[in-house]
């Protein structure tokens, strides 16, 4: 018999333990092939040509999948040499050479991988094309797919997989080097010695992990000034450090507080809950760390990514109020309105004046604002209302202040606020009575908008003049009766030549939607390889611990407990596995989101609790998956 | 003896193993009868289906044919939830590997079996501790398998077979993987058990000095009862000769005796 057909054979008898990393290996390849795929595409390379910050999006996930697929396959791949630990101590035994044992190692892996690489591609072909039809949908382009079997991709998959291929196959070859025969063949023997915690150090350290998170936490919530990217860094680091702890220490330590108050009358489903779990607790504080880590990171981002999406048509409008804005250019707007009414299409009109001067708040508002010198635009409450805007001012000598992207910094400043209107000229001094999100002009260069009743509008303009040249701009608003008219009119719109600025919010609105488009599907797809990579390691670790446990769900068994009561014991047990990550990571991007909320000018509560929603669904389809396993293994157990 | 009650009864019992074509028959129509306080003894050679009966009669394997009675139920006819209840009620074991959950202390393991029944906590503690000292392993209450020696860790799996107050115990193989010295010990302990507090034992074992320390030992040959013998007023010494000659006699197992 050649070694060949010995790979072979044990690859035959070995197919339950070879499914596992077959599997994982075959996700890798279809989800990078997938990925690669729509990087060469036609289609999706103009969209991304247009704009190198969708380019460079694709680009740096690009490469963080593959970071993630190569963890993903060493991961499985460890996992998959520890269960067959017992078949290479036993080759070692027969008279086999370390060397020959790798090379058999090696050759399987190899078959494996060429395998699994093509039914990865094949089914990446299958499914390529409706991850394509999604992006297209996402961004708002409904074009002929154009999905062609592109060899770039392939040969790129190819050579990513041949790579991982490679450093999967050293991995085995150090793993065997550095085995004793004795080692091997305790690998089945589960886990760590218990020791006893060290009360008052772990009690210290247990408590130091929870203040770290709750300091994380807190700091998230006052980090807007100056020392912003330090603060962030500091918040992840402590976060961090206080999960790895919660996992290392405190919850052992709690487990360990529980199970001495029970002195010894630990209960069956404790006793299939509680003790396991402390004894792999060093085994599993990485992994569940990391798993942690790593769902709150995706949490945020697919959160974030969905939330921007979700709120791009609202904030659009909030940054664009009028369909359609002239300024300054009275037979521009003419000549629009005319190709409206030519082409039947009905409209409001009407006109805005506003003016521009300097002005100083009495005091700072942000640190990282001007607060002196500031350029503001005024604009009366009557007009803007007519022009289908409404901003309520409820004070006549005060006045409403809009400052568009800058807003998220004034959100929590209290008011009134004391303005000073052209220092040294006008000297007039208009309370801020409120900071209204938005703008009032679908101009957004960096000028904040005051809006003010019409009294007060006349005074100051008169006063203006007084002092010195006025500033004046005049604008016409259009408004489109039917939205649905929108596209056409702004063909028209662009069609006309004209010195002035010109905002619509037709193509602002296209261009978030593409990016945001871009962004989420980025996101979701990033989220999905996390989402099952964690799972995946998970259900692997588990799948582990259980064939590792048999031995003891015989013996229950034997005693006389009932699947079903064991089975109670299981579920307590994944509850924790799966439960503890899931929900810290919750909680972790839950805060992260709230620092970063800033970002979104709309509240992203509905989008956040959808996005994590899904998250927590598909995550618990490997929790139930994991609970089957057990299930299975205990029936089989007597 | 005589006003003592029948503890478990096997009448007729049959058991094959395989599918169609390729039927071995195992237990070849054995009656059986353990009385109550009884410490029975069950040699045999290898194959003879020593182990096969000890499943059956533990409920953990079904016969093919025949029925089983246990303090007055028949186990027969019961299905597998009723079966799981019955043992942990009813029957106690004692392993040939200790079986004890690596995870959990001696006392955790002790305590597992009236885990999840109406057994209130301070009588199980009062049970525990007076199973504890009887088997001398008080001191080790807290410590994990990995940390006490084969005979501890067969101790602690007896502790565990009595702490249900059983109605028989079974144990297969009990000394095989103790030295000679924890073996006497641990055989000393069950018979003193067995005596004390008047519990049902049934032994399967290959070793004749095992079997001496028995009331009565049964003798299995190819699935029947070849051979019984009641140890009586003997001695153990005497008792272990006997054991001795019934062995020679059956031949082939000196082998297995080694």
């Amino acid at each position: 018999m050649t070694l060949f057909d010995l790979v072979v054979r044990s690859m035959r008898k070995n197919l339950k333990h070879y499914y596992l990393y077959f599997f994982a290996l075959i996700l890798s390849v279809v989800l990078y092939f997938v990925f690669a795929s729509l990087q060469h595409d036609a289609s999706v390379l103009e969209q991304t040509d247009t704009s190198f910050k969708m380019a460079s999006g694709f680009k740096a996930a690009g490469i963080l999948l593959l970071f993630i697929s190569g963890v993903f396959l060493l991961y499985a791949n460890s996992i998959f040499l520890k269960r067959r630990g017992r078949e290479v101590g036993l080759y070692q035994l027969i008279g086999l050479s370390k060397f020959t044992v790798t090379r058999m190692l090696v050759t399987e892996n190899l078959l494996l991988g060429t395998g699994a690489l093509a039914i990865g591609i094949g089914i990446g072909l299958l499914v390529s094309r409706v991850f394509l039809l999604l992006l297209m949908k996402l961004i708002g382009i409904d074009g002929v797919l154009t999905l062609s079997f592109s060899g770039a991709a392939i040969l790129q998959t190819i050579f990513v997989f041949v790579a991982l291929l490679v450093l999967t196959s050293l991995q085995m070859a150090v793993a065997v080097k550095r085995s004793t025969l004795l080692e091997l063949f305790k690998v089945d023997q589960s886990g760590e010695r218990v020791k006893k915690p060290k009360t008052a150090v772990s009690a210290i350290f247990g408590t130091l992990g929870v203040l770290l998170i709750g300091f994380g936490y807190w700091l998230s919530g006052h980090m807007l000034n100056s020392l912003l990217f330090f603060y962030m860094i500091v918040v992840l680091v402590s976060v961090i450090l206080g999960t790895y702890l919660l996992f290392r220490v405190t919850i052992g330590w709690a487990i360990f507080q529980i199970r001495t108050s029970k002195n010894g009358h630990l209960g069956l489903s404790n006793s299939l809950s509680l003790a396991p779990l402390i004894h792999r607790l060093k085994a599993n504080a990485n992994s569940l760390t990391i798993i942690t880590v790593l769902s709150a990171m995706t949490l945020t981002m697919i959160a974030a990514a969905y939330s921007t999406y979700y709120s791009s048509g609202k904030e659009s409008r909030l940054m664009e109020p009028f369909d359609y804005m002239i300024v300054g250019d009275p037979s521009a707007s003419d000549q629009f309105l005319k190709l409206l009414d030519k082409a039947d299409i009905s409209y409001h009109a009407s006109d805005i004046e506003g003016f521009e001067l300097k002005g100083d708040y009495e005091k700072e508002l942000n640190p990282m604002l001007y607060y002196q010198d500031v350029q503001i635009r005024v604009v009366s409450e009557s007009q803007l209302s007519k022009a289908g805007l409404t901003i309520e001012v409820n004070d006549p000598q005060s006045g409403v202040l809009m400052a568009g992207y800058t807003h998220w910094m004034l959100k929590s400043v209290e008011t009134p606020v004391n303005l000073i209107l052209e220092p040294g000229g006008l000297n007039k001094n208009v309370a801020i009575e409120r900071f209204a999100e938005g703008n009032a002009f679908n101009d957004y260069d960096f000028a904040s908008i005051i809006v003010v009743k019409d009294e007060l509008f006349q005074t100051i303009r008169s006063g203006y003049k007084e002092s010195g040249e006025i500033a004046q701009i005049n604008t016409v608003a259009i408004n489109l009766q039917n939205k649905d008219q929108l596209k056409e009119a702004t063909e028209l719109y662009n069609g006309i030549e004209s010195s002035g600025k010109r905002f619509d919010y037709y193509t602002q609105y296209q261009n978030t939607l593409q990016s945001s488009g871009m962004l989420i599907f980025i996101a979701g797809f990033l989220g999905l390889v996390f989402l099952i990579s964690t799972g995946s390691i998970l259900y692997f670790k588990q799948m582990t611990e259980a064939e590792q446990e048999k031995a003891s769900y015989t013996t229950l068994r034997q005693l006389g407990f009932s699947v079903q009561e064991i089975m109670r014991g299981v579920i307590k047990k994944q509850v924790f596995v799966f439960g503890l990550p899931l929900l810290i990571g919750l909680l972790h991007s839950i805060f992260a989101l709230k620092s970063a909320s800033f970002i979104f000018m709309s509240d992203v509560t509905v989008p956040t609790v959808i996005a994590m929603s899904v998250y927590i669904a598909i995550y618990l389809v490997f929790a139930f998956l994991t609970v089957g396993y057990y299930r299975k293994t205990i029936k089989a157990a007597l | 003896m005589s006003q003592k009650t029948t503890m478990l009864e096997a009448a007729s019992i049959r058991k094959s193993f395989g599918t169609r074509g390729q039927v071995q028959q195992v237990l070849k129509g054995l009656d059986f009868r353990v009385m109550e306080g009884e410490f029975v003894g069950i040699m045999g050679p290898s194959g003879a289906g020593k182990t096969t009966l000890l499943n059956v009669l533990a409920t953990i394997d079904r016969t093919t044919e025949g029925s089983i009675k246990i303090n007055g139920t028949d186990i027969s006819s019961m299905n597998d939830r009723k079966l799981s209840q019955f043992r942990r009620d009813q029957l106690g074991f004692i392993f040939q590997d200790y079986n004890l959950l690596d995870t959990l202390t001696v006392k955790e393991n002790i305590l597992l079996p009236i885990s999840v029944g109406n057994v209130k906590r301070v009588v199980a503690e009062d049970r525990f501790k007076s199973i504890a000292r009887t088997l001398g392993i008080t001191e080790l209450a807290n410590k994990y398998p990995g940390e006490i020696s084969g005979g501890q860790k067969q101790r602690t799996s007896a502790a565990r077979a009595l702490i249900n107050e059983p109605s028989i115990v079974f144990a297969d193989e009990p000394t095989g993987a103790l030295d000679s010295k924890s073996a006497a010990s641990l055989l000393g302990t069950l018979a003193q058990v067995n005596d004390e507090r008047d519990v049902t034992i049934m032994m399967v074992t290959h070793d004749p000095v095992a079997s001496s320390y028995c009331n009565r030992v049964v003798f299995l040959k190819d699935g029947t009862i070849y051979s019984e013998l009641y140890r009586g007023e003997q001695t153990r010494q005497q008792f272990f000769q006997e054991i001795l000659k019934v062995q020679g006699i059956l031949g082939g197992d000196s082998v297995d005796a080694l």
